[in-house]
């Protein structure tokens, strides 16, 4: 997939910008503040119809303005190309169009524009809460597997419902408990398919983040995941034992889960382990390591995602380069160019850091500069 | 926008108490009211009075009508034995305008919803189970709404043998979200004592789409709900 152009009107600091990008790497440089990464961050709406930065669409409004609008020209590797546009409305929420028809839901763009964000924040996919992680593997299996999101929404609603129930019912003793069991055949059912899925994830993505890590880093140790959900081990591949062992652990913590008002057991409560040989990367890995590992999940993400839906994702670096020492900065940008990776779009402060590396003449590469006092006139 | 009128500012205030109507669709109806004339408006205001004036629920099936029990409950050319149960009353609407339904309904009013405080005891839950229980009024021999079939047309009560007091077939058309499947659910665990079939309708493709532009998720479900084609023909 190449991103060939994209305009955004109101967005952040923007008034109204539009930028054409190279098919390989490009490299948005200017000042801190210019917007260079809300730039990507307008790219993240077109793709996913949401920030990477914010949960909350306003904060992406320029201030003033009535509305914004993201526009991009997408270019698929099947030959066919999409004219995408997000547009935001406060108080009306987004809307979604594709070619100019409009989305029923947004949701049903995510995956047909596969992209892998490498960002300041990855450091607490290492060293953060376990949902840091499960934000991780939900978004990589909602854009490879479109089922997976409408599973993911509809159990985050039907746990939403069944904690209502628990909360109430904390208040009043046990009225209604058949209520409650309808919504608990429901978050097992849908629970139960979330688990399996994550778990066979598990086995397919590790060629692909060994593959990444060697790419990364020269050393011998390996990198591992281990998924910890409620089924034991031996029952985790398969629908039907995931199933039963689901019922089985809300059945044993239903006092529990009365006491507290809500549900204890489930997916939402999963945590993935990474390890380096033996060793837990959260508890006793060093500095570089924890930024090797989650710059590794992200390049292993990409590849998995390109093998997964026949479509290379474009690659979104945010700020990484200048925190990268220069062996790792090396490895990463022989990485860009090579042919394992189709279009990246790398923001950086300083355009001196792909001096000598990246031949900007190519028609293949653009260097692209934002500059602060009129980010209007961006560079075509 | 604020307006001169206050007149004018009540009205858009109004109409943003409708569902999917926002501030920008309130001040388009507004300006759009203010050039009508005087008669239409007053057509449009009566019958928003009327409606909650004259309309009341059929005391069987719960939907709206000017006379209880309503025309669909009355009509001895239904099929009393057949309950299809939905959430809302424009449901019933939706599904009358195919003209293919020859059974009755149920309306619940809604769908389980703890987080809007719906339980089952907001909606007509416990009704439709003393329906299921005590079978069709309409259609039984010895209940005394009988003489309200014998209506319209002049045709008197539905055939007198007495199965057809019997609900025998409860068909679940709830919204296909997850509220709606747990409702069905729900009523299909309360059901079960009394042996009565219980289906629910199918979730797939819309007729005349085409198969590449449906979502992933309503593929699934009609994947799910495949039926077999019959090859001896
Ligand atoms: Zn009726």
């Amino acid at each position: 997939m190449i991103i060939e152009e994209i305009s955004v009107k109101s967005f952040r600091s923007h008034a109204d910008t539009t930028v054409r990008f190279s098919d390989k790497v490009n490299a948005v440089c200017g000042p801190n503040g210019a917007g260079k990464t809300n730039l990507l961050e307008a790219i993240h709406y077109l793709c996913l119809t949401k920030s990477f930065l914010t949960s909350s669409d306003t904060y992406a409004l320029r201030q003033g303005d009535p509305y914004f609008e993201v526009r991009g020209t997408i270019n698929m590797s099947t030959r066919s190309s999409a004219d995408v546009r997000i547009a935001y409305v406060p108080g009306e929420g987004k809307s979604a169009f594709v070619n100019g028809a409009p989305l029923e839901k947004l949701s049903e763009i995510v995956g047909r524009f596969p992209i892998v964000v490498l960002a300041p924040d990855d450091h607490a996919l290492t060293s953060g809460g376990p949902e840091e992680r499960r934000r991780w593997i939900d978004n990589i299996l909602s854009q490879a597997h479109p089922l997976y999101l409408a599973d993911l929404l509809t159990y985050r609603r039907a746990l939403k419902q069944r904690n209502a129930i628990l909360r109430r019912m904390r208040g009043q003793g046990t009225p209604g408990t058949r209520v409650l069991d309808s919504w608990t055949d429901k978050i097992v059912e849908i629970g139960s398919r979330i688990a399996t899925r994550r778990a066979h994830f598990m086995d397919d993505f590790a060629p692909f983040l060994d593959r990444a890590y060697g790419t990364i880093e020269a050393v011998a140790e390996r990198p591992h995941i281990q998924y910890q959900t409620f089924a034991p081990p031996d029952k985790r591949l398969d629908l039907g034992g995931v199933t039963e062992a689901f019922r089985e652990r809300l059945e044993r913590t239903s006092a529990r889960e009365r006491e507290q008002g809500r549900t204890l057991v489930g997916p939402h409560r999963d945590e993935l382990v990474f390890r380096l040989d033996d060793m837990e990367v959260r508890r006793y890995a060093s500095q570089g390591q924890h930024r090797t590992f989650a710059v590794a999940l992200k390049v292993g993400q990409y590849f998995y995602m390109t093998d997964v839906n026949d479509e290379p994702p474009v690659f979104l670096l945010d700020d990484v380069l200048d925190n990268l020492d220069p062996s790792r900065r090396q490895a990463i940008l022989s990485l860009l160019l090579s042919d394992k990776i189709g279009q990246s779009i790398i923001t950086a402060s300083d355009e001196r850091l792909f001096d000598s590396v990246v031949d900007f003449s190519s028609h293949h590469h653009s260097l692209v500069p934002v500059h602060r006092a009129a980010p209007a006139e961006l560079a075509e | 926008m604020s307006y001169t009128s206050e007149s004018v500012e009540n009205l858009v205030e109004q109409l943003t108490k409708l569902p999917t109507i926002g501030r920008k669709t309130a001040q388009r109806l507004a300006a759009y009211i203010l050039k009508m004339s005087r008669v239409d408006v007053v057509q449009i205001a009566d019958a928003l009075v009327a409606v909650k004036d004259k309309v009341t629920f059929c005391t069987i099936c719960s939907n709206v009508t000017d006379h209880d029990p309503c025309r669909i409950c009355s009509s001895p050319k239904r099929d009393h034995s057949i309950v299809c149960v939905v959430e809302e009353t424009s449901d019933v609407v939706a599904l009358e305008r195919t003209n293919e339904f020859r059974g009755v309904y149920h309306v619940l009013g809604g769908a389980i919803s703890p987080l809007d405080g719906i339980g089952p005891e907001d909606l007509r839950i416990r009704e439709l189970i003393e329906r299921i229980a005590n079978g069709d009024p309409v259609a039984a021999p010895n209940d005394d709404n009988g003489s309200h079939a014998a209506s319209a047309n002049g045709t008197t009560v539905a055939e007198p043998h007495s199965s057809d007091a019997q609900i025998k077939e409860i068909i679940l058309a709830m919204n296909p979200n997850v509220e709606g499947d747990t409702t069905s659910y729900y009523i299909s665990q309360l059901v079960k004592p009394f042996g009565v079939r219980v289906t629910r309708i199918a979730r797939g493709l819309p007729i005349g789409g085409d198969l590449e532009y449906a979502d992933e998720a309503t593929l699934s479900r009609a994947l799910e709900d495949r039926l077999v084609v019959d090859t001896d023909a």
